[in-house]
């Protein structure tokens, strides 16, 4: 074990040459039997994960109904219908909120998992253990307790109420998350950088963030995700029509007599939209691992 | 035309009324409504109608999904938030009233009455706490019935609507043998709010039985025993075990869910139980699928038991959040929303809870089960006024019938089960 | 090491704050809630002290051992199991290197997103279409398959509901297992394969001795979180099959849902909550215990 982290902190200025690593990356080629299997594998894959989304668009586009009637035809009349009931506001409100609390909380997560990851320091180990015990109750249970805190504080129905609450139940897994990622991280970056006399949080901003950039990704979207489809805490703070998130516009399709699938399939490709087109950009970062440069 | 000469009327009435009755310095007051059905641009359209009438009104419209309506109500109402004028369900005015919830409606009955008085309204019962403060006004009402594909029916033979629950049986089992598909289709999961809840009370008061009944002590009390629930248990597991339903109905708990609409525009089952929304919904998916051929449904009245048919009186009313700062505001607005042209005019989906306006109706040909069912239609009466909520029986009921129709429980032991928890409940509240 | 100290301090206050502030009040209460009859009707006078009461009632209930193993062993263990080796799985097939060539690693990440930004209700309602008996595609996938004879209805299947519960779940929230783990897969630097392989290490060998120490600290963090997630949710079960039938698929989860929103005992469903908190604070000490000192434990 010791031998392997030795021999991964000496790789690691290597790969500055980004050219030369991705060349021998492929230092044996896959064979024709090992290309089929993972393509098939990665295909078969794929329409696993995607096919319920497609079932979704073909139900928005069906006329009268949605997927209820086999009818032919195609049609936008839903996604019209949708918009004309306020969901372009939705989309603006769950856009605002859901990136502002996913920049606050990876930013607050971030400096907190490098205090927990590079620091021995007393109560570290409670305060580690702390952090996970807000996810230990079912918010069900919290949601009456917290709808009477926010409304003595004036918080529902209001943008900075709902950032506040998506940025709490975010934290605690992105922590987690980013700890566990900057454990893979060798220290012997932040000591080369002391030595050359950077700051502490030039350190953090400077050398860790670029390096921890795939971990980053992978966890803003997980929290930014994890707002994006929230509506327990979202249906007891938001009850006003142009404060209302996505999944709550989404939800108030199913009134109790009557279900209106066509609006329901329509709203749920317009939920899953953004998050893609968000998605794009980002992921070269995901994969851009390393080569971003660890020491420049 | 006549309708829109009586708009300019009201509206012309209302400015009247306005300009004499608000004095001089009124403040502007801002009303939040809030409407749980999908008519919100109707709703909308009839509140504007209100504003103009009102100038110194103003109502914010919003919406809460029916199942999180109560929690959410209850929640704000502690806390004193919340919008002012509240839409509900029949049987939430009592326990509203009685949490301190919604305000007592009598000062503002008594400074200005609805134009027939309140006897012209129904199912004031549940409207009236026990304490005799009435609560709530009620606002719309519907009932249940039994909807049939005809084209199926003719296709085995049946030339007349079964009339009680044994026809209604030997009814489903004909078409099932004569054509394949299923007859009676019902919703028979047991989700807390499922649809086994209504029919077994159907069974039971037809049979002039009732799970909670008032007794001559004034004290409330069950009147039915385990073999009674195990009775009504097995006649609907009946329909499954003769595999005339699809079993896959005991995952399905809504009366709305696509399967049953689906089932009834496609012609997969041919015997239904629904409000009438949800069977106007049928109509509208086979109009929109074979636009301008003949409606193949009628309605018809629910089976009959040992005494009697009955289906319950459902409906919705308005109420006034208890912290509103604006109480006469919003008595205003409630009366208003009573009125006729409201409707007529905008929320055409719904029948008034007025005597005088529902007499006027007149029902399409397919919906006229609705209109004698609702001859027959009794009210919760002591399951309000009980000291269990109704939501919690509900789901005793519900989880009761899921358990025997599956075969997680036998019907004998299920019976059993859910005679002891509602027994409970109710002994524990008194 | 004084400037060491009031940096980490300045560097823990945000996040440890944000916390305090929203979870403090409400656990607090909670706690508080669960010896009290608290009703909703009852929330704007209180509710009266009951002791133990709503513990003792619960723990002695009827329903508990069922609860508990529906709880522990259906939802929970199976789950996330499934879901961890699952999205491992997926993760090192979509880092292979034959995609990269044919340039369908984006699309491929993209198309994992999707289930992941579906909202649970949406995905366990277009499940439930999938799986439906009439008109469902599996249904007819597996019949002219041959491998049923009859169509099955999955959720109200004694024999299949919990199966089929357990596919939503797993299609729902497999992709942040995948793309963590690829997230991860790619930081590690791929001199190290390739030393090992110069050293005459198999594939297999180097998934075994390298890969997997190295992915170690984020399968111990998904897992643990994963536990909590699914202990604690209520969607699921709620949207698929409502607990039912009967109360075949009910878990604690729902049933404190069911206790507190649909039979209105706040009391009685807070003390459910206290329960499962206590659990699963004893499972956070024990898994940390066992794998967990590797990670934040290490120098403290």
């Amino acid at each position: 074990m010791s031998g392997l982290t030795s021999a991964r902190d000496a790789a690691l200025p290597a790969d500055n040459a980004p050219g030369m690593g991705r060349r021998r990356r492929f230092w044996r080629d896959p064979s024709a039997t090992e290309i089929t299997v993972v393509l098939l594998l990665t295909i078969l894959v794929l329409f696993g994960m995607v096919y319920p989304a497609i079932y979704i668009f073909y139900g928005s586009v069906k006329v009268a109904g949605g997927v209820l009637a086999d009818t032919a035809g195609f049609t936008f009349e839903n996604y019209v219908r949708i918009f004309q009931s306020g969901f372009g506001q939705f989309v603006v409100n769950s856009l605002f909120i859901c990136i502002t609390a996913t920049l606050i909380s990876t930013a607050v997560s971030v400096s907190a998992a490098y205090a927990f990851s590079r620091f021995v320091f007393r109560g570290k180990r409670l305060l580690f253990g702390a952090i996970l015990f807000g996810q230990m109750f079912p918010w069900i249970v919290l949601v009456n307790p917290l709808f009477v805190l926010f409304a003595r504080g004036g918080l529902t129905n209001s943008y900075a109420g709902m950032i506040f609450c998506y940025v709490a139940i975010s934290i605690p897994f992105s922590v987690y998350m980013l700890t566990g990622y900057l454990a893979t991280v060798p220290k012997d970056l932040d000591e080369a950088a002391i030595i050359d006399g950077a700051s502490r949080l030039q350190i953090v901003w400077r050398i860790i963030f670029p390096v921890m950039m795939p971990g980053i990704v992978a966890t803003a979207t997980y929290a930014f995700l994890l707002c994006w489809t929230e509506y327990l805490f979202a249906l007891a703070f938001l009850t006003k029509p142009d404060m209302k998130t996505l999944p709550l516009g989404l939800y108030q399709f199913f009134g109790d007599d009557s279900v209106d699938w066509g609006a329901v399939m329509a709203a749920s490709a317009v939920t899953t939209l953004p998050t893609l087109i968000l998605f794009l950009p980002l992921q070269s970062k995901l994969s851009a691992g390393l080569t971003a440069g660890a020491v420049k | 035309m006549r309708s829109s000469t009586r708009v300019l009327l009201a509206f012309g009435t209302g400015l009247m009324l306005a300009g004499a009755v608000a004095p001089a310095w009124a403040q502007e007051a801002t009303l939040t409504f809030r409407f749980n059905d999908p008519d919100q641009e109707q709703m909308r359209a009839a509140l504007d109608q209100f504003e103009k009438a009102n100038p110194d009104i103003k109502v914010e419209l919003e919406r809460m999904a029916w199942k999180d309506a109560r929690d959410q109500f209850l929640r704000e109402a502690a806390v004193s938030t919340g919008p002012d004028v509240v839409h509900i369900a029949f049987v939430w005015a009592k326990e509203f009233g009685e949490a301190g919830a919604v305000l007592p409606l009598a000062d503002s009955l008594e400074q200005s009455p609805p134009p027939n008085g309140l006897d012209d309204f129904i199912a004031m019962d549940l409207a009236t706490g026990n304490d005799g403060s009435i609560y709530a006004l009620p606002w719309t009402t519907d009932t249940w019935a039994m909807v049939y594909r005809t084209d199926l029916l003719e296709e085995a033979g049946i030339d007349k609507l079964p009339e009680t629950w044994e026809e209604l049986k030997d009814t489903s089992a004909k078409i099932h043998e004569a054509t394949g598909k299923s007859g009676f289709m019902f919703p028979a999961g047991s989700s807390a709010s499922g649809t086994l809840w209504f029919l077994a009370n159907y069974y039971w008061w037809s049979n002039g039985e009732a799970l909670v009944e008032r007794k001559e002590d004034g004290s409330f009390g069950m009147d039915l025993t385990a073999a009674d629930v195990t009775e009504a248990m097995d006649y609907f597991k009946s329909y499954l075990d003769d595999g005339e339903m699809p079993t896959s109905m005991l995952g399905v708990s809504d009366w709305a869910d696509p399967a049953i609409i689906r089932g009834l525009v496609e012609g997969q089952n041919a015997i239904g139980i629904m409000p009438p929304n949800t069977f106007q919904a049928v109509l509208d998916a086979y109009a929109a699928a074979h636009p301008g051929e003949k409606l193949p449904f009628v309605s018809g009245p629910v089976p009959k038991g040992s005494e009697t048919r009955a289906t319950h009186l459902g409906g919705r009313m308005l109420a006034i959040n208890a912290n509103t700062e604006n109480p006469e505001a919003a008595w205003k607005l409630v009366r208003f929303l009573a009125e006729e042209e409201i409707f007529t005019d905008y929320y055409t989906t719904q029948f008034p809870a007025q005597r005088s306006l529902l007499e006027e109706i007149e029902f399409a040909p397919e919906m006229e089960g609705y209109a004698e069912q609702l001859m027959h239609a009794r009210s919760w009466g002591a399951y309000a006024d009980g000291p269990a909520p109704i939501g919690a029986m509900w789901n005793a009921v519900g989880r009761g019938f899921g358990a025997a129709l599956s075969g997680q429980r036998t019907t004998a032991e299920a019976g059993e089960e859910v005679v002891e928890t509602v027994g409970k409940m109710l002994a524990d509240g008194q | 090491m004084r400037n060491d100290r009031l940096f980490i301090g300045l560097m823990l206050a945000p996040a440890l704050l944000i916390l305090a502030a929203f979870y403090g009040y409400p656990m607090v209460e909670n706690v508080r809630i669960s010896f009290t009859d608290l009703t909703l009707l009852k929330l704007k006078k209180g509710g009266d002290w009951v002791g133990l009461e709503n513990f003792r009632e619960f723990l002695g209930g009827r329903e508990f051992g069922h609860l508990l193993f529906n709880t522990f062993v259906w939802l929970t263990a199976l789950s996330v199991v499934l879901r961890l080796v699952i999205g491992i799985g997926i993760a090192v097939l979509l880092n292979s290197p034959v995609l990269k060539r044919f340039n369908i690693a984006t699309l491929a990440k993209l198309a994992i997103l999707v289930p992941w930004a579906t909202p649970p209700i949406v995905a366990v309602i277009v499940w439930r279409w999938m799986l439906d008996p009439q008109n469902g595609i599996i249904n007819q996938l597996l019949l002219s398959l041959g491998v049923i004879d009859d169509p099955v209805a999955f959720l109200s299947d004694l024999r299949t509901v919990w199966p089929a519960v357990v596919t939503i779940i797993v299609w729902n929230t497999v992709p942040l297992v995948t793309l963590a783990i690829l997230a991860s897969l790619q930081s590690i630097p791929a001199e190290l394969h390739e030393a090992a392989g110069l050293d005459g290490a198999t594939r297999r060998q180097q998934f075994r001795y390298i890969t997997l120490p190295l992915l170690r600290p984020t399968i111990i963090v998904l897992g643990l979180t994963s536990v909590f997630w699914t202990f604690n949710n209520f969607v699921y079960v709620w949207l698929a099959t409502g607990a039912g039938p009967g109360t075949y698929t009910n878990v604690l989860a729902t049933e404190t849902y069911i206790r507190s929103f649909v039979d209105f005992q706040l009391g009685y469903g807070a003390a459910i909550g206290v329960v499962m908190a206590l659990m699963m604070a004893l499972f956070g000490v024990v898994y940390f215990w066992i794998v967990g000192n590797k990670m934040a434990g290490e120098e403290a």
